[in-house]
C-alpha cells in the first residue's frame, strides 16, 4: 500500500521567517520605493516621525493604486502580482511587503479606478509572535476616477535592533536610498524610456530639524568629469571620469548567457566627496553588482589586486542574478553564470585599470605624495636649523654625530688627538681609532651609559667614547652590582673603568663634551 | 651564380593600411610578393644529411618534405605556409659537417637545387648571436674564421634573396661601454656588408640591437658615424631588431623594444623601412604587430611539436596525446594518414612530430593572417576586436593586449 502525501506548510512560521530576514527600519522605505515605482508613481512621499506611541512611517504615492488582488497580494506570501522576472518591476517574490508585519498597525488606503480601499491590520507582529496570523479588515468606498494613488502608514515598527527614529538623519536616509534602493538606480544610462519618480522624505523635527524636506530622483549621477588635474597640494584630488554605459554579453561553457549593464567612474576623494555618503568611504566604493538597476553587493575581487578599489565606482546590473528575500544578499553565487559574470567584469575592468587617464591619476596621485614628503623633509629641515641655531654649543643627538664631535675637538686643538680611522655602527665595537700612532678598539655612543645598556662586553674593548656619562646613578648601580660577573668601578676624574672578571682590564672613556671645555 | 635581380627601384615595401602603429604591406623581394605582417618560418636546409636524404634527418626532412608536397606526407601543397622562410648560416654547424659536405653542400643555391620544390622568400641570417663567443664556424674536420666577408660569401652561396650585415648581439646586462664597442663592431661589418652587396642585386637588411629607444638610438648613431649619414638613410631596404630572445619571456619589454625601435626609426625618417623582428614569435607576434612590426622568424612551431605540444592557436597548445584532432580542419589534420602519424602510428618518430610540427606552422600561419585582415579593417576597431576575442582574455596576456591598445592604437575609451 503506498500514500501520497504533500508536504504542508505552517503558515505562521513561514510569515514570522521571511519578516524576520528584515532588520534594518530603512528596508521598509526600499520596499515601499520598488511598490510605488512598479505601480508606475512619479512622486512618493515618506513621512517619518518619532511620536509618544512609537514611530510613525508615512508613505504616499500617486501610483496606479491597488484593487482586492494587489491589496491581497500586499498582504499574501509569495502572491506577487509581478510574475514576470523579465519585466522591469523590481521583485517578484512577493516576500517584500512582509516587512511591514514587524509592526504594531499597518494602514494601508489606496485608490485604483474610482474605487477607494482601506486596510487595518493591528498588532501584526505581537500576533505572528503568538503563532495566529494577523487578519486585516478592509473597507471599500467610492472616490472619484483619476485620484489614484496608495497610503500607507506603519506605526510601531519594530526592529532586531530597535528601531530607533531619532538616530536617522537626513544625510543618513539620503546615503541609504542612492546607495541602496532605486533612488541610486542606474537603469536611466540604458534605456530612452526611463520611468522617472520624484522622492520626498520628510523627518519630523524631533528627528532631525536641519531641513525641511530632502528631495532625491531615483536616478544615481556621477559628479561632473574633470579629466584634468586641479591646482594645488592634491591636483588629482577632484579628477574624475566617467566609463560610459556599456552592455557586456556573458556566455557560460554550458551555453548560458546574460547581459551586465555596467557604467561608473573613476575619482579622486573630493570628488567622490560629491556622491551622497554616509560612514566609511571603503565600505561604499568599488565594484557593486546589482539587479533591478540596485546595487546589492560589491565584487571588489574583479579589480586586480594591484589597484585600489576605493578609486573606482561602477554598477554592473544583471538581472541573471538572484538575490536572497531580504535583497541584501546575492543567492546564485555557485552558480556558473555568476563565476562567468565575474570573469566578463573582471576583464572589463582590466581595460578600465589600463586607461592612460587612471595611469596618469595615479601618477598625479604619486606626485601629490612626493610633494607632501618634500614639504615634510623641508618642514624637518626648518625645524633642525631652528634647534642648532637655538642652541650655545654643538651638541650630537645620536652616535654618528659624536663622531663628528670628536673629530671637531680635534680641530679645536682637545688634547690628546683621538681620530676615527674605521667606524661601522653595525658591529659591537664600532670603531677604531688612532692616539699616539696607536690603533684602539673603541665603542662610541652618545652617553657612556649606553654601553651598559646594549649589554656589550668590556673585555674587547680599549676606549669608549661619548659624549657625556649619563645617569650617575646608573653608573653607581654598575658599580654596586657588578657587570657581567665581574667589578667595576668608575673613575670620571680621570677617566677610566676598572673591570675586573678574572682578569683586570682597564678602559679609557673619552667624554667629548669635556673636549670642549 | 648571384642574386637575383631586383624588379623595382623603391626599396619594395609598399604599407596597404595602418591601424595605429600597426600596418599591413607588400614586401617584394625579388620575384616574390610576401604579405605582411607576416612570418618566415625556421627551416634548417641543412640538417646534418646528404641531398638523398633531402639534406638532414629527424623533423627537419619531415618538413622539406611537406615544403615540397612529397609522396611520403600524401603529397598535398603546403607552399602557401612557405612564402618565406628563414635559415641561418649558423645552422651550417648544428650537425658535424664535413668540409667535404660544406663545399658540396654550398656549391648550389637552395632554390636552384632540385630537391626543393621551393620558391618563396629566402631569408639568411648571418648567425651573429651564435658567432659572438666563438668566431669561427666549426666543421668535423674543418674550421672556417668567420667574418663579414665569409658570411656573405656563404649567404650569396646559398643564393639568399634576403640578408643581413653580421651583427654583434647585445645581453640584457650588457653595460653602457660594452654596448657601444658592439656597436662599433657591428658598425665595421655594416661598412664591409655595403661594399660586398648590390642593393640592385640584394634585399638588404640592417641589424639594430637595443631594449629602449635610447639604446636604439645610440646603436643608430654609432653605425651612422662610421658609414656616415648618407648611407645609412639611402642603402638599406629594411631593419632586423634582434638580441630580443633572452627577452622572450617578458612581453612588456618586447613590446618596449619594438615600440621604441619604431619610433627611433621614423624620427630617423626610416618610417617606410620594414621592421623584422629576429627570433620571437607565437603569442608576441599580434602585440609586436601592433606596435608596428612587419616580419616575423621563429622556430617556435618546431620546437613546440619536439616537446610534444600541439598549437590550438597562436596562444595555446595543448599535450599532443590529450589532442582531438578532428577539432582542427588544417591540411594535415585532415589526412587520416597524417592524423595516423601524429597519433603515434609512424614508422619514425621525426614524421609523428614533423606533421605536428607542420599543423604548428599552419596555426601560426593562419593566425598571422588573422591578424592581418584585423588590421585591414578600416580604423582601428578590427585590431582591437581581435585583441578582445584573442589574447586580452587570457590572464597572463591581458596587460600586455591593453597596452598596445592604449598605446597604439587609440585605447577603449
Amino acid at each position: 500500500m503506498s500514500t501520497t502525501k504533500t508536504p504542508q506548510v505552517n503558515e505562521v512560521n513561514e510569515f514570522l521567517e521571511i519578516a524576520s530576514d528584515f532588520e534594518d527600519p530603512l528596508e521598509v522605505i526600499r520596499e515601499s520605493l520598488s511598490n510605488s515605482y512598479d505601480a508606475g508613481a512619479t512622486e512618493v512621499e515618506i513621512t517619518i516621525r518619532d511620536r509618544p506611541i512609537g514611530s510613525e512611517i508615512v508613505i504616499e504615492d500617486d501610483g496606479d493604486g491597488m484593487d482586492y488582488a494587489d491589496l491581497e497580494s500586499f498582504f499574501d506570501l509569495g502572491n506577487s502580482t509581478k510574475r514576470d522576472p523579465s519585466s522591469d518591476a523590481i521583485g517578484y517574490k512577493g516576500h517584500g511587503t512582509k516587512i511591514f508585519y514587524k509592526s504594531e498597525e499597518v494602514l494601508v488606503n489606496t485608490s485604483k479606478e474610482g474605487t477607494n480601499l482601506r486596510a487595518q491590520m493591528e498588532q501584526p507582529w505581537e500576533k505572528l509572535n503568538n503563532r495566529v496570523m494577523p487578519e486585516y479588515e478592509v473597507r471599500e468606498r467610492s472616490v472619484k476616477e483619476g485620484n489614484n494613488g496608495t497610503h500607507i502608514r506603519i506605526t510601531g515598527f519594530k526592529s532586531g535592533r530597535g528601531f530607533s527614529p531619532s538616530s536617522l538623519t537626513y544625510n543618513k536616509i539620503e546615503h541609504y536610498l542612492k546607495w541602496k534602493t532605486l533612488a541610486g538606480s542606474t537603469a536611466h544610462y540604458f534605456t530612452d524610456d526611463y520611468h522617472e519618480m520624484d522622492i520626498y522624505i520628510t523627518l519630523g523635527d524631533e528627528i532631525d530639524d536641519t531641513q525641511e524636506t530632502l528631495k532625491l530622483d531615483n536616478k544615481l549621477e556621477f559628479p561632473d568629469e574633470q579629466i584634468e588635474p586641479g591646482e594645488g597640494k592634491f591636483p588629482e584630488s577632484r579628477m574624475c571620469k566617467h566609463y560610459p554605459p556599456r552592455e557586456l554579453t556573458v556566455e557560460t561553457d554550458d551555453g548560458d548567457t546574460a547581459i551586465i549593464e555596467v557604467v561608473g567612474m573613476i575619482g579622486g576623494k573630493d570628488a567622490r566627496n560629491e556622491l551622497p555618503t554616509y560612514g566609511k568611504h571603503s565600505a561604499q566604493f568599488g565594484i557593486w553588482l546589482a539587479k533591478d538597476y540596485i546595487k546589492v553587493e560589491r565584487v571588489n575581487e574583479v579589480i586586480s589586486h594591484d589597484n585600489e578599489f576605493l578609486h573606482f565606482f561602477f554598477v554592473a546590473n544583471c538581472q541573471d542574478i538572484e538575490l536572497s528575500a531580504n535583497r541584501e544578499k546575492i543567492r546564485n553565487k555557485s552558480s556558473s553564470i555568476y563565476q562567468a559574470i565575474k570573469e566578463e567584469l573582471s576583464h572589463y575592468l582590466s581595460k578600465i585599470a589600463s586607461d592612460p587617464w587612471f595611469k596618469d591619476y595615479l601618477n598625479q596621485r604619486r606626485k601629490a605624495k612626493l610633494s607632501r614628503r618634500a614639504e615634510s623633509q623641508q618642514s624637518s629641515v626648518e625645524d633642525r636649523e631652528k634647534r642648532i641655531l637655538d642652541r650655545e654649543q654643538f651638541t650630537p643627538s645620536n652616535d654618528a654625530e659624536v663622531v663628528l664631535g670628536l673629530e671637531r675637538s680635534n680641530r679645536e686643538g682637545a688634547l690628546p688627538k683621538i681620530v676615527v680611522e674605521d667606524y661601522d655602527p653595525s658591529v659591537e665595537v664600532n670603531a677604531l681609532v688612532k692616539q699616539d700612532d696607536s690603533l684602539y678598539a673603541s665603542s662610541i655612543h652618545h652617553k657612556l651609559t649606553d654601553h651598559f645598556e646594549a649589554d656589550k662586553p668590556l673585555e674587547s674593548v680599549d676606549k669608549i667614547i661619548c659624549w657625556s656619562y649619563g645617569d650617575p646613578d646608573q653608573l653607581s648601580e654598575l658599580e654596586r652590582h657588578g657587570y657581567h660577573g665581574g667589578d667595576i668601578t668608575f673613575d670620571l676624574n680621570t677617566g677610566r673603568i676598572e673591570y675586573q672578571n678574572g682578569r683586570k682590564h682597564n678602559i679609557h672613556i673619552v667624554s667629548v663634551e669635556q673636549r670642549f671645555q | 651564380m648571384g642574386f637575383k635581380q631586383k624588379q623595382h627601384d623603391n626599396n619594395g615595401f609598399e604599407i596597404a593600411n595602418q591601424a595605429g602603429a600597426a600596418r599591413t604591406g607588400t614586401l617584394q623581394v625579388g620575384d616574390t610578393e610576401l604579405k605582411t605582417p607576416n612570418l618566415f618560418p625556421v627551416v634548417n636546409f641543412y640538417a646534418g644529411g646528404t641531398s638523398s636524404s633531402l639534406y638532414g634527418g629527424g623533423i627537419h626532412r619531415t618538413m622539406k618534405e611537406f615544403m615540397n608536397g612529397d609522396e611520403v606526407i600524401n603529397g598535398g601543397d603546403y607552399s602557401e605556409y612557405f612564402d618565406g622562410v628563414m635559415t641561418s648560416v649558423a645552422s651550417l654547424t648544428d650537425y658535424g659537417i664535413t668540409k667535404e659536405r660544406y663545399e658540396e653542400y654550398i656549391d648550389t643555391p637552395i632554390k636552384e637545387r632540385d630537391l626543393f620544390d621551393f620558391d618563396g622568400v629566402l631569408f639568411i641570417d648571418s648567425g651573429g648571436f651564435k658567432f659572438l663567443g666563438d668566431k669561427t664556424l666549426d666543421g668535423s674536420d674543418f674550421e672556417v674564421d668567420v667574418d663579414q666577408r665569409t658570411i656573405i660569401e656563404i649567404q650569396r652561396k646559398l643564393g639568399a634573396d634576403l640578408v643581413l650585415n653580421l651583427d654583434r648581439p647585445i645581453e640584457p646586462d650588457d653595460d653602457y661601454e660594452t654596448r657601444i664597442q658592439k656597436a662599433r663592431m657591428t658598425a665595421q661589418n655594416v661598412d664591409q656588408f655595403l661594399e660586398l652587396t648590390d642593393r640592385q642585386k640584394q634585399t638588404r637588411y640592417l641589424t639594430l640591437h637595443g631594449y629602449n629607444y635610447s639604446m636604439l638610438n645610440t646603436f643608430l648613431t654609432e653605425i651612422e658615424k662610421v658609414i656616415g649619414k648618407n648611407r645609412v638613410h639611402r642603402e638599406f631596404d629594411g631593419v632586423a631588431l634582434g638580441s630580443l630572445v633572452p627577452l622572450k619571456d617578458n612581453k612588456g619589454k618586447l613590446i618596449t623594444a619594438v615600440s621604441d625601435c619604431r619610433e627611433v626609426l621614423d624620427d630617423w625618417g626610416f618610417d617606410d623601412l620594414p621592421l623584422h623582428v629576429l627570433g620571437i614569435s607565437s603569442s608576441a607576434i599580434p602585440l609586436l604587430a601592433a606596435v608596428g612590426a612587419d616580419t616575423f622568424d621563429s622556430s617556435s612551431y618546431l620546437h613546440a611539436a619536439i616537446n610534444g605540444k600541439y598549437h590550438t592557436s597562436l596562444y595555446n597548445t595543448e599535450p599532443l596525446d590529450d589532442v582531438d584532432f578532428s577539432n582542427c580542419d588544417c591540411p594535415v589534420c585532415s589526412d587520416d594518414k597524417l592524423v595516423n602519424w601524429m597519433e603515434g602510428d609512424a614508422e619514425y618518430q621525426k614524421d609523428k612530430l614533423g606533421a605536428v610540427s607542420m599543423h604548428n606552422l599552419i596555426i601560426q600561419k593562419e593566425e598571422i593572417s588573422r591578424v592581418r585582415e584585423a588590421i585591414s579593417k578600416s580604423g582601428t576597431d578590427g585590431l582591437i576586436e581581435y585583441f578582445e576575442q584573442s589574447l586580452s582574455r587570457h590572464k597572463s596576456m591581458q596587460q600586455h593586449a591593453h597596452r598596445v591598445v592604449n598605446d597604439s592604437l587609440g585605447g577603449y575609451f
